[in-house]
């Protein structure tokens, strides 16, 4: 079909030159925009799952050591006390080495924490976030260290699983735009290419062509430079991911994102050349065949 | 006939051209020729009265018949309407291909029909390294490649001498012979009168009979536009 000889000559327009390199430049936004809303989503669910099932209570040391000692073994008979419950995995205390490694980045290494209001953590991990569960922890709690507070991770969780989504939409707002501005392009392109070949085109209307006939003329030109040009902007887009999934392999960071993608995934980013080649074709035939209807 | 919201070009027209006839159509340039073309290939839609095309009125017809009866319509431009990049072999066989046959199936039909016009060692050579009258002749092969039932000439003979010209008129007796309906326009009514056929004459947009030698003749048809 590409082989074939246009019988308008619309490969040496203008527009023929310049048509693949716009549309190179929307594939590659579109497939990075769509990038960043897949990673977005993978990442929220790693957040939602890893935090949504844990919960860390924090319990004041006491202003003295015995207070303290007195504390620790009350701990103790807390941790018993949550393990037993239904729904609970693992109750850990942290201990001070643990500790040390939370507080490092802010007060550096080998710090004395019992020196230091350093309040105890508790960590529980539930095998699944339950609303009862929960009461029944704080319901323990209150009972055993009324000044203690249990944080779910709840609230910043939240906010950060909107922003996450608030992205996501952006993303893919972006990717919809994208599709639109490439769909205007098109139009513009297939007006110029008829205005520029309109005495071919009426002269194969009066030498009795069917209007299809044209727009295929038309279809297929517009299919060619999309193709081309969805094709680079691809390959442009793969490029920028190895790059960032190298980069962020280095940071070797368990906060940062991994740029790794199922089949599934691949198969989506690559509906994004598909889809500007589909927005260009049918395009370019439905500008084509709007034209020619007002023909007589 | 107007274009748009401009004045009538035409007005008046009431004339009914036979099956198999050959008229001429003078007048001076702008009177009306090309527009009165225009309406036979359906270009155009009259402004008011009605047009009958192949005992068919233009105005009943759907888009898709509106294109069959164009396929039966050869037309020759004033200005031949070549596509450059294409061959000549490929520009004459175009009324074929746009209508679904493959260049391969009519090439030996087209060549034939082109060394009957005269360039048959033309075949591969593209509109621009031809000359005029060569570049006139492939435009003639084009327009009765898939045998008209009316072929339309608008000028054939406007870059021509008068020997070429009078020859070319002999070509399209021809196609006369063979059963196809002519109409020729042309502003050289010396040429004209060198052929025993009826002439009609657009005169301030209106259409007169002003030579009317034999059967079939000009019939006036109430009502007809």
């Amino acid at each position: 079909m590409f082989g074939a000889r246009n019988d308008v000559p619309l490969d040496r327009d203008a527009s023929s030159r310049f048509l693949p390199w716009l549309i190179a430049v929307m594939v590659y936004l579109a497939t990075m925009a769509l990038v960043v809303a897949i990673t977005m989503n993978k990442l929220a669910n790693r957040w939602d799952q890893g935090l949504s099932n844990s919960l860390t209570i924090q319990v004041p040391t006491g202003q003295t050591p015995a207070d303290r000692q007195s504390t620790e073994r009350k701990l103790i008979d807390l941790q018993n006390q949550l393990a037993q419950l239904d729904n609970v995995e693992k109750v850990d205390i942290l201990n001070d080495a643990e500790l040390n490694k939370l507080m490092e980045p802010w007060l550096g290494k080998d710090v004395h924490l019992q020196d230091l209001p350093i309040p105890f953590l508790v960590s529980v991990e539930l095998e699944q976030s339950n609303v009862k569960t929960i009461d029944a922890i704080n319901t323990l709690i209150t009972q055993n260290f009324p000044e203690a507070s249990v944080d779910d991770h709840q609230r910043w969780l939240g906010n950060l699983l909107g922003l996450a989504k608030v992205i996501q939409m952006v993303s893919l707002l972006v990717v919809l735009l994208v599709g639109g501005a490439a769909g205007l392009m098109v139009i513009l392109v297939t007006r110029m290419g008829l205005a520029i070949h309109k005495q071919v085109v009426e002269l194969f209307h009066h030498m009795g062509a069917h209007d299809s006939y044209i727009a295929t003329r038309f279809q297929i030109h517009a299919l060619k430079l999309s193709t081309a040009g969805g094709l680079s902007g691809l390959l442009l887009a793969g490029f920028t991911i190895a790059s960032f999934s190298t980069l962020l392999g280095q940071a070797n960071s368990s906060i940062l994102p991994s740029l790794t993608f199922s089949l599934a995934e691949w198969g989506l980013l690559l509906l994004m050349p598909l889809g500007a080649s589909l927005i260009a074709m049918m395009t370019a035939r439905l500008t084509v065949l709007r034209s020619l209807a007002l023909m007589p | 006939m107007r274009y748009g919201t401009g004045p009538d070009v035409l007005h008046q027209v009431n004339l009914t051209l036979a099956p198999g006839s050959f008229h001429f159509m003078v007048g001076p340039s702008g009177a009306g020729k090309s527009s009165l073309l225009r309406l036979m290939y359906l270009a155009h839609h009259p402004s008011s009265g009605r047009l009958s095309i192949f005992g068919r009125d233009v105005s009943q017809q759907d888009r898709t018949e509106l294109t069959m009866l164009r396929r039966r319509i050869g037309i020759i431009f004033q200005d031949f309407r070549l596509l450059d990049h294409l061959t000549a072999l490929e520009n004459v066989a175009l009324p074929l291909t746009i209508t679904g046959n493959p260049l391969d199936k009519v090439r030996r039909n087209v060549s034939e029909l082109l060394a009957w016009v005269g360039l048959a060692d033309f075949l591969d050579a593209k509109p621009p390294t031809l000359s005029g009258g060569q570049q006139q002749r492939v435009a003639i092969a084009r327009a009765v490649i898939a045998r008209p039932s009316l072929l339309l000439a608008d000028e054939p003979t406007g870059n021509l001498d008068d020997k070429i010209a009078e020859r070319l008129l002999f070509l399209f007796e021809e196609l006369n012979k063979r059963g196809t309906t002519i109409v020729v326009a042309s502003h050289n009514e010396a040429l004209v009168n060198r052929f025993n056929h009826p002439v009609f004459k657009i005169v301030n947009g209106e259409v007169r009979l002003i030579k009317d030698i034999q059967s079939p003749p000009l019939q006036k048809t109430p009502g007809a536009t």
